[in-house]
């Protein structure tokens, strides 16, 4: 699909009606791919997929090499694999969860690694689509984070947990109508919904402003004279790149961290 | 630009309703999904971790034997030290009180023989006086008799007599006795 801006000063852009002008992709080109194998079946593989199978195998291969013989004084790959688990032990587990909270390591640092490594293909180049700009990984993950919320209240707490969550102690009885059914949306409902949502969200949002500022710089090189555009728009275009390389890491370390503060939650709901 | 750009996949969204920029319009990206990351939990939790920390526990377990190790040696050192100082002062103590000892006999000998010394001055000092007051006696009765010898000759000069010199020697003796003959 072709598309011409029709607002000032862009509609030059379009004055070369179907040889010229500014050509967005097409929305399905931005977020769709196509099945590469099993089409039409539950199993359909594609480019997401791909991403998908990148973030599990990378991680896992990298520790798996530093846990066949780990050295006793760390060095090189093992030195930085065990940086990541110290990452997530000391900056995610210890302040949301506490010393108890080292058996969520493994799930942590999974849940880390798949949605950073799923992001960072946002601007890897000729991939430049992060997984995660599709709803469905957010999806899995933040249904990950509410069973295991869950469960380990559950666990811990019996049913006393939902007890806990959903009736306040400290809160006169009168404004349970009001307190009961506001934590029942927000922890049940709104937490994953959100963490969904954020992840999901950012990574788009991303995606279509790298995209955007790349269609901008391509489609103003054919220009002799909006050329000169391109002296900001380029430079604004690698600054994006690194601003989202940045946020494929911070969104990573929010969905884990969150993930944590609610199974923090879960185990202390008093607090 | 990106407002632009916003407005384009609005527009195209009216356009084509049977396309969401959301929701997978597959099962396969959530099936895959969900396989490989509970793929990554089980193998990291199970498979890859496992050596890891345990590993990494060896290494706190062996950094806090090693600590502590560390640490008795360095409470043995201190007390090795504790024990040299305490030896050294014992022997700085000892060496003073051999030395005072030292001083004190030395002091003890020292007033002996200066006591020793000065009684042998003090004696020899009184026979070289008796010895002087001797000489000085044995002189003065000298030089009295000569006195009285020569006065006797002067005074018979005078008289024109012979004058008994034995006569004279009193009034020379109380001269002499008088002027200091006894110093």
């Amino acid at each position: 699909m072709t598309v011409a801006l029709s607002t000032q000063p862009l509609s030059i852009l379009a004055a070369g009606g179907e040889g010229g002008g500014l050509k967005f992709p097409p929305v399905e080109n931005l977020v769709k791919w196509p099945a590469w194998f099993l089409e039409g079946t539950v199993f359909e593989f594609n480019k997401i997929a791909f991403i998908n199978f990148v973030a599990f195998i990378v991680p896992v291969v990298l520790f798996f090499i530093v846990s066949r013989k780990p050295a006793a004084v760390p060095r090189g790959l093992q030195n930085l694999m065990e940086s990541a688990i110290d990452f997530i032990d000391v900056q995610v587990i210890k302040p949301a969860i506490g010393p108890d909270g080292k058996r969520y390591l493994p799930m942590l640092l999974a849940m880390f690694f798949y949605i950073w490594i799923g992001n960072l293909f946002e601007i890897i180049p000729t991939a430049h689509m992060p997984a995660n700009a599709r709803i469905a990984n957010p999806l899995i993950l933040a249904i990950v984070a509410l069973v295991m919320f869950i469960g380990v209240g559950v666990k811990h707490h019996k049913l006393g947990y939902f007890k806990e969550v959903l009736f306040p102690p400290g809160v006169p009885k009168a404004l349970y109508i009001l307190v009961t059914p506001i934590e029942l949306l927000s922890t049940f409902i709104i937490r994953p919904f959100s963490l969904a949502v954020r992840l999901f969200a950012n990574m788009l949002a991303g995606h279509i402003l790298l995209v955007t500022f790349s269609v901008l710089c391509i489609t103003l090189w054919g220009f002799q004279i909006l050329n000169i555009v391109n002296l900001v728009a380029f430079p604004m275009l690698v600054a994006f790149t690194g601003f989202e390389f940045m946020v494929a890491f911070l969104q990573a370390f929010i969905f884990s961290l969150l993930t944590a503060v609610y199974i923090g939650g879960a185990l202390h709901p008093q607090h | 630009m990106l407002f632009a750009a916003i407005n384009l996949l609005a527009a195209e969204g009216g356009e084509s309703a049977a396309v969401n920029p959301v929701f997978p319009d597959s099962a396969g990206e959530l099936v895959w999904g969900a396989i490989f990351f509970f793929l990554t939990w089980i193998l990291l939790r199970y498979v890859c971790l496992p050596p890891l920390l345990k590993a990494r526990e060896d290494r706190e377990l062996q950094v806090q034997s090693d600590y502590e190790a560390a640490a008795a040696a360095e409470a043995a050192a201190e007390q090795v030290r504790r024990d040299y100082e305490t030896t050294i002062s014992e022997a700085r103590l000892q060496a003073a009180r051999m030395v005072e000892e030292v001083r004190v006999t030395v002091d003890a000998e020292r007033g002996r023989q200066v006591l020793a010394v000065e009684q042998e001055i003090a004696e020899q000092r009184q026979a070289a006086m008796a010895e002087l007051d001797s000489a000085r006696t044995a002189a003065l009765g000298q030089i009295v008799g000569d006195v009285a010898d020569l006065a006797a000759a002067a005074a018979s000069k005078v008289v024109q007599a012979p004058v008994d010199a034995a006569a004279v020697r009193p009034a020379v003796d109380d001269v002499v006795q008088r002027t200091g003959g006894s110093k």
